[in-house]
């Protein structure tokens, strides 16, 4: 595959990733095995940009002081061990369940993408002794609304564990899985949506690079392919950011919809051996 | 006033004391310089074979090795003053690697030394752990 089909190809799924929210992965993936690239080579290839363009926006929020960092160190703790044994397992595993799977994940991000609504933040009323112990609480200054917002979080006993899947996931796909994350966040541990997506942002670097350290040893990162793939993806997702493009407009919406939808049949049917 | 107010509020630890040391500021340039450093690296590689040769592409890739051993290869090419355009591209991958890691292990320092946290250090280190076990001892 060509430098500059790659490149190209890169920034367009890293301006998707950034405008859905959904990360570069999840379009980069689908669209590089269509173009004939072995399914294992591509999750290599896109765990590692995903380290690149998740470090690259977390920096921006944690100095902004938004992101906990304790709610991201106790969860990471969780997340590598998945992120470890999802890439081992991807690393012998034969490609059609791979697609398969990916299928699924592509289809389960349409239903989420499908059923989204902009519900209010509810702040957890009563917080228990082990998410007390932990320290889970903070507290971030709003621009939007400028005030000082304080927020305690919750069911850790719970979060913990489940983040162990979002970080199997990640390494198994080579994906963020930040939407995975984020919903762990927000509904099982009660923070405040904008907490919730920044901490999971600095999560996802850590997990990557634990699923990156594995497909380094198995010899699947490719650094000719990679490059541009990196540089690609950083650029498509920085234009995004700077344009402010947000899945605001119906008509956007819906082109992810069709798009996420097509490619997840695809990868299933592709992982059954239908095509 | 009220936009004095706010800048003071922004800027107030979020998790008890700190001793006025900014940690959120030392984790984001740390990320911020690691993403930079990696991406001029990459590109100055790319460039640089692209100048020489005509296309960009480097077509080459790397017998399976952990971070150590792809570090310390890197590390030969460099002080046998082999620089090439893929030493390059190699470094931008290591340091993009590295990024995370010298993160987790600033966040150890930090829970340790400054906020004196027994719990969060263990947290930490647990975590750089099993990251080195897995860059370097694999």
């Amino acid at each position: 595959m060509s430098f500059e089909l790659l490149f190209f190809i890169s920034i367009a799924a890293g301006f998707v990733g950034a405008m859905s929210g959904m990360g570069g992965g999840v379009v980069l993936i689908p669209v590089l095995t269509l173009l004939g690239m072995d399914i294992k080579h591509a999750i290599a290839i896109s765990i590692v940009s995903v380290i690149a363009t998740s470090s690259g926006s977390a920096s921006a929020y944690v100095r902004d002081h938004i992101t906990n960092l304790k709610v991201g160190m106790f969860l990471e703790m969780f997340t590598i061990v998945g992120a470890l044994v999802g890439a081992a397992i991807t690393v012998v595993s034969a490609q059609g369940p791979l697609f398969f799977i990916f299928g699924l994940v592509l289809l389960g991000a349409w239903t989420a993408l499908f059923l989204q609504r902009h519900h209010g933040w509810t702040p957890v009323a009563h917080q228990d002794k082990f998410s007390k112990w932990l320290q889970l609480e903070g507290k971030y200054y709003d621009q939007a609304t400028g005030q000082t917002v304080e927020y305690r979080g919750a069911r850790a006993y719970f979060g913990g564990p489940l983040m162990f899947g979002a970080g199997f996931i990640a390494g198994l796909l080579g994906i963020g899985a930040g939407a995975l994350k984020v919903l762990i966040h927000d509904l099982v541990m009660g923070l405040p949506p904008k907490v919730s997506t920044t901490t999971s942002n600095l999560i996802i670097g850590v997990t990557a690079l634990a699923g990156a350290s594995v497909y380094l040893a198995a010899g699947l990162i490719d650094p000719g392919l990679a490059a541009p793939v990196i540089l690609g993806i950083l650029i498509g997702a920085f234009i995004a950011t700077r344009l402010l493009v947000r899945l605001t407009n119906q008509k956007v919406r819906l082109f992810f919809l069709v798009v996420l939808a097509i490619l997840g049949v695809e990868m299933i049917l592709r992982g059954l051996g239908v095509i | 006033m009220i936009a004095l107010e706010g800048t003071t509020a922004r800027h107030e630890p979020s998790g008890g004391k700190r001793g006025g040391f900014d940690m959120e500021g030392l984790v984001g340039y740390i990320l911020l310089i690691g993403v930079l450093l990696s991406m001029t690296l990459i590109a100055a590689g790319v460039i640089w074979h692209w100048l020489s040769t005509g296309r960009p592409g480097i077509a080459y890739s790397i017998s399976g090795m952990n971070l150590f051993d792809f570090i310390l290869a890197v590390t030969r090419q460099i002080f046998s003053g082999a620089f090439r355009p893929r030493l390059f591209v190699n470094l931008g991958i290591a340091v993009l690697m590295l990024t995370p890691y010298v993160r987790v292990f600033a966040s150890v320092l930090y829970f340790a030394f400054v906020e004196r946290n027994l719990k969060y250090t263990l947290f930490t280190s647990f975590v750089f752990s099993v990251l080195s076990y897995s860059l370097f001892l694999r």
